[in-house]
């Protein structure tokens, strides 16, 4: 059932990384209440890879997109990413309310300055691409919460990937960074969610980096997946969902490992 | 075929079916709106306020005619309502009535211009914030009458006083409506911004300030409301041929004549001003904004 076994095999990636963390430590406050959040993290992501970071609250998941994204800096340590800047998805959409779904996604080519009719195509392009094909005139608010999420998809693709291959720029398969982008959705939504991910993962070819606290959403997703322990965040251990692996043994796997780092902390 | 084999469209899982769910949930969760009849919106909004107003007018000609009061303390509805009219039927009351709202109006933009700035100013930078933010919050609470004295002695008794009350009545709501409308924009949306690379100024025009309009909207009615009152103070007590003839000196005048119908027609044309420009400006514009944004309650 799950999307892994369907998976064909990706092909050998070559060249440098997409997104290459180095000894990234992150410490927030200063003196006797400074708290590490993140302690020597290595992290390479070959271009086109998804991988998942998993880990349970306070591991500082969210703290390391936030560095990748490019809207913290670490302590010390290096991020360094192929794409000029990834995109970020979050829990909440975050759509601007006061425009259309067309707008929402056109505004990161409108910041770009790229001219009206051609960002217009783009956005009915990755609107169709995300199954939102005639919804583009429609507000917020007149959408459901995983169509609001579709939205967000289709525009943190648009900051990624530009004009894609129809612009005139060079065709830029992008970095997207995704915070628990399905937490705040019910159960089926997110299924679906999940499987239309792959889908325009596999459509387009984009590296991804998706936080999660869900084993079976991280072993269902990622090609590879990376367990950080709690205060301080380091990488305990990766795994790779190839396609020949169990998922269920998989799954048991991880969430051993999860739950020894969080029993940790009891003692 | 052999019959233990499916195909790859029937069995559950495979993307046609995924997509299938994907539409069928879309259908499900797509918040329907419910638009309410014209008639209906008609009887819940419209009835109920002129049910009142004909309520009020019918207590009061009920008081007037068991006459517990003096003509004079208490003239009946038919005299104002005559007083008002006389005073249609030979242009003086439009006079009037231009003549305050000319000045409110001009007032309010002008305090708008002025406002705004320092809106922003209150809002995004924390030094002037913490300088100004109080004095703003507090000039709110002082009566803009008690500006008139000081004008009068600052500018003496011409349209520079008038227009200083105000300003000094309609300037802190205008502005603490956009503090306040900047401060509850969520904080996601300008990182959200930022994230897809928006510039210092790109993020002010378009997201920050579209984010911040409905309470800059509330500040702005606020303000008008300001704007009227503090102009009808000014007017009441700085009169002055030089300063022309409009309502709070139309309401002064009736009460130096101690004609009590006067003073109320008075009362009743700067009641329906008031509304009538918040009826016809401030509550369409209100709407439409929080509509757009899936915000509007009620009809």
């Amino acid at each position: 059932m799950t999307a892994t076994l369907e998976r064909s095999t990706p092909d050998p990636r070559t060249g440098p990384p997409a997104l290459d963390v180095r000894g990234v430590s992150k410490v927030f406050g200063s003196g006797t209440d400074a708290v590490v959040a993140l302690d020597g993290v290595d992290l390479s992501v070959a271009p086109g890879e998804f991988v998942c970071l998993l880990g349970a609250s306070g591991c500082g998941k969210s703290t390391l997109l936030n560095l990748v994204a490019g809207l913290d800096r670490p302590t010390s340590g290096t991020v360094e990413t192929s794409a000029a800047r990834p995109a970020v998805m979050f829990q909440e959409a975050a759509l601007l309310p006061w425009l259309d779904a067309g707008r929402n996604v056109e505004l990161p080519l409108r910041l770009a300055g790229i001219g009206r009719s051609a960002r217009r195509e783009r956005a009915h392009e990755l609107l169709a691409l995300v199954r939102l094909e005639g919804q583009a005139d429609k507000r917020p608010h007149e959408l459901s919460g995983g169509m609001r999420q579709r939205v967000a998809l289709a525009r943190a693709l648009a900051a990624a990937t530009g004009l894609g291959e129809g612009g005139t720029t060079r065709h830029e398969p992008g970095v997207l960074l995704m915070d628990e982008p399905f937490g705040a959705l019910d159960a089926i939504t997110r299924d679906v969610l999940q499987a239309e991910l792959l889908r325009v993962w596999e459509a387009t070819g984009t590296t991804v980096l998706f936080v999660t606290h869900d084993v079976r959403e991280s072993v269902r997703l990622a090609e590879r997946v990376v367990l950080l322990s709690s205060r301080p965040g380091r990488v305990v251990r990766e795994w790779a969902t190839a396609s020949d692996s169990d998922p269920e043994e998989l799954h048991g796997d991880i969430t051993g490992e999860l739950r020894e780092v969080i029993s940790a902390h009891a003692r | 075929m052999p019959a233990d084999t499916t195909t790859d469209e029937q069995r559950p899982g495979t993307p046609d079916d995924a997509a299938d769910v994907g539409r069928g949930l879309d259908a499900l969760d797509t918040p329907t709106e419910q638009r309410t009849p014209l008639w209906k919106r008609f009887l819940t909004g419209v009835v109920p306020p002129i049910v009142a107003v004909v309520l009020f007018v019918v207590v009061w000609q009920i008081l007037w005619a068991s006459a517990i009061w003096p003509e004079f303390k208490l003239p009946s509805p038919q005299a104002v309502f005559g007083q008002i009219g006389t005073q249609l039927a030979d242009g003086q009351a439009l006079s009037i009535i231009w003549t305050s709202i000319s000045r409110a109006v001009l007032g309010f933009l002008l305090a708008v211009v002025i406002a705004t700035p320092i809106g922003l100013l209150v809002a995004t930078v924390p030094l002037v914030r913490s300088a100004i933010g109080p004095i703003l919050t507090g000039l709110q609470s002082l009566p803009s009458v008690a500006w008139v004295p000081a004008a009068v002695l600052w500018f003496g008794l011409n349209d520079q006083t008038i227009y200083f009350v105000v300003l000094m009545g309609a300037v802190p709501s205008i502005a603490n409506g956009l503090v306040s409308g900047i401060d509850q924009v969520p904080p996601l949306l300008p990182r959200v911004g930022f994230a897809m690379g928006a510039s210092r100024s790109q993020s002010a025009r378009l997201i920050m300030l579209p984010a911040a309009l409905p309470g800059f909207l509330g500040g702005l009615k606020q303000g008008w409301a300001f704007a009227w009152r503090s102009l009808m103070a000014a007017e009441i007590i700085a009169t002055s041929p030089s300063l022309g003839f409009g309502l709070g000196a139309y309401l002064n005048q009736g009460q130096s004549l101690s004609d009590m119908s006067s003073v109320m027609a008075a009362i009743l044309l700067i009641l329906v001003v008031g509304i009538g420009v918040e009826l016809i400006f401030f509550r369409p514009a209100e709407l439409r904004v929080l509509r757009a944004r899936g915000l509007a309650t009620g009809p």
